[in-house]
């Protein structure tokens, strides 16, 4: 585990090279980045600046070519598959642009389904769904299924699934990129607040200047590199 | 499989669903596959049965107790010299339904025109029934045997009477060589002409009183060559066959049909294997719908796999999630089968196919006296083993899938967005 007053998530060095066909894609080249406990943090650039890719290494979802990605002190690529996996469900939450629910779950079901993963006791995990679903707005569509929800009450379906399990790091790539602008300020004050009164550390990797506005800090990633690095008040 | 608590049965059963059509088109395959695979081994099953049950009659039941040597070489000098105390060990046994002492052996039959050489059978009309006698179900000139000690009387098989130029009350001179190597001679009178719808057995049927049998060979009064035991169910003839074994005298074999006629156990196992292999075709196609259904369907959500190894879910647990699919497919599977296939099942194994016209008027399958109606009767076991094999099946058709599914890569499914 990291300790109390270190980050929880740190990048040295990181390159990726990815193979598309013949051609060599070098999505981030010597990446470093430090990220503190309740951070409410945005990674912009331009299309292919490599913001999708350090989420994916933060999240234990790919392997750096290079370089260490080490989250609550355990560096990811000495890690086993299972490990890997063990890590996503236990200490990262995601949200994803697309929303990504498991369509034949409702509501509840989708929100409870990393405790249940863990095997979290059943009337603490009804607890915390209840709760966290009242928190997001959406008491009373717990037993809806993807389907019979907006995009947005998707989005809060999703934040819900990921802060649930108390992750030390939630990711969101794009989590505004598919709903109205109402839609994506309800989203942003839901996260903000519970980065606010939960402590809930957030990693954005966005295009969206909304989200931008919100961060309290924004890196800039350009050519797989931090250009910018600003913290806000 | 330890999959935590991951509600994988439900998201399974939900699965399955979500695609009504392509589940409903796969079931429906394995109702037909599995209706196929019955109808198969029902007609089997009845139909080897019922040959067994015929040959039984015809022979020396489904358990013969006779000479060790009979079976290799029959004579009349190899007999059980104390059939009755046989009778009375079998009839102690569970599933023995009915004993008769039995007296077999080559003969020939001549009248004053004709002659013909022939197998006879010697019983006691009084100890034989339906159940244990094939012949007295057939068509009648004439009477059957009434007793034992009846005296000068002969039931010929109808081709046989024609052969010897003979009707009801004609003689026949019947000539056999005793037990002590004598020839000796015996003047009967036809007293009843029997069509059983088996043309070898018409041609060749002799029936005797054993009474008068015994007397012309020297037997003595309790002695035969062989005693018929009967049984409620020929897959026991093993069993019982072994018990029988322990409780005769020394100096006599007990042999369950399938020993006793090697021939017709020889034409069941060929027939049988054929059928076997016919339902491992019919499982086989099964298999590879059922499998297409399932790649298609995990090839269409390797992104939903990817996203769920991204919140946490193991190789494992995705792997057993399509494993519950395909579980729940072989279970939709077989009770759609059972409800599906119930009523023509009820239908056939009561009314039958009527194949007399297919027989073309002969009812006999390798030399055994056939029902021309096919009935579909399948044993227990068979029906639990074309489940198993439905299970089976299912199974092993999940298990790429199910393997793909546990290797999405969860950054490839959300790069895709």
């Amino acid at each position: 585990m990291a300790d109390d007053d270190g980050p929880i998530v740190k990048l040295e060095g990181v390159h990726k090279t990815y193979r598309q066909g013949e051609v060599q894609v070098k999505a981030l080249r010597g990446l470093d980045l430090s990220v503190q406990p309740g951070e409410f943090l945005a990674i912009t650039g331009p299309s292919g600046s490599g913001k999708t890719t350090a989420l994916n290494l933060i999240g234990a979802l790919d392997e750096p070519s290079e370089g260490s990605v080490v989250v609550e002190g355990r560096d990811l690529a000495r890690m086993s598959r299972a490990e890997r996996s063990r890590m996503r469900r236990d200490r990262i939450g995601f949200v994803f642009q697309a929303y990504n629910l498991v369509p034949v779950l409702t509501a509840y079901e989708n929100a409870e389904m990393v405790m249940r993963l863990q095997g979290t006791d059943p009337e603490k995990r009804r607890e915390r769904v209840m709760s966290l679903l009242r928190e997001v707005g959406l008491q009373g569509m717990e037993d809806r299924r993807p389907d019979q929800l907006s995009g947005g009450q998707q989005q809060r379906v999703a934040i819900a699934r990921a802060i649930a399990s108390d992750p030390v790091v939630t990711l969101a790539d794009e989590p505004t990129a598919n709903v109205d602008s109402a839609t994506a300020g309800k989203l942003l004050d839901i996260m903000e607040k519970l980065n606010r009164e939960q402590g809930v550390t957030f990693i954005f990797s966005t295009h969206d200047p909304r989200v931008m506005e919100r961060a309290r800090r924004v890196v800039r990633l350009v050519d797989g590199r931090v250009e910018q690095d600003e913290t806000r008040a | 499989m330890a999959t935590g608590n991951a509600k994988l049965a439900t998201m399974a059963w939900r699965n399955i669903w979500r695609n009504r059509r392509r589940t409903l088109i796969t079931v429906f395959g394995i109702v037909f596959g599995v209706f196929m695979a019955v109808l198969m081994t029902g007609i089997g099953d009845s139909t080897y049965g019922q040959m067994i049950d015929h040959a039984a009659r015809m022979g020396g039941g489904h358990v013969v107790v006779q000479h060790p040597d009979y079976q290799r070489l029959p004579t009349l000098k190899k007999t059980v010299p104390d059939a009755e105390a046989v009778e009375a060990a079998a009839a102690e046994l569970p599933h023995v339904e009915g004993t008769t002492s039995r007296i077999t052996g080559a003969a020939m039959l001549a009248t004053a025109k004709h002659s013909q050489g022939t197998f006879f059978i010697a019983i006691d009309p009084e100890r034989e029934s339906e159940d244990t006698f094939g012949i007295l179900e057939g068509r009648w000139e004439g009477e059957p045997l009434t007793s034992a000690d009846q005296e000068h009387a002969v039931v010929l098989g109808a081709v046989m009477a024609e052969n010897l130029g003979v009707k009801l009350g004609s003689k026949v001179v019947y000539t056999v060589t005793d037990k002590g190597g004598e020839i000796v001679s015996g003047l009967v009178r036809v007293v009843g002409i029997v069509t059983t719808g088996a043309p070898s057995l018409d041609a060749s049927l002799c029936v005797l009183p054993i009474g008068e049998i015994r007397r012309s060979l020297g037997y003595g009064p309790h002695e035969s060559t062989m005693v018929a035991v009967f049984i409620d169910d020929h897959r026991e003839a093993d069993a019982v066959s072994e018990a029988l074994a322990a409780r005769v005298p020394e100096g006599v074999a007990v042999l369950p049909w399938n020993e006793a006629q090697p021939d017709l156990a020889g034409f069941i196992a060929m027939k049988q294997g054929g059928a076997v292999v016919f339902e491992v075709i019919i499982m086989v196609l099964l298999a590879a719908g059922i499998f297409n259904t399932l790649f298609v369907s995990v090839m269409e959500r390797l992104r939903e796999f990817g996203i769920m190894s991204a919140i946490g879910f193991s190789q494992r647990q995705l792997f057993a999630l399509v494993m519950w699919e395909s579980s729940w497919l072989a279970l939709v599977g077989l009770v759609g089968s059972v409800v599906a296939i119930a009523g023509p099942y009820i239908h056939l194994s009561t009314n039958g196919f009527d194949m007399s016209k297919m027989m073309g008027g002969s009812a006999e399958v390798a030399g055994v006296a056939m029902d021309p109606i096919l009935y579909v009767r399948i044993h227990p076991e068979s029906a639990l083993s074309i489940a198993a094999a439905v299970v089976l099946a299912t199974l092993v058709s999940g298990l790429y899938p199910a393997w793909r599914a546990g290797r999405a890569n969860p950054a490839d499914a959300i790069r895709v967005v």
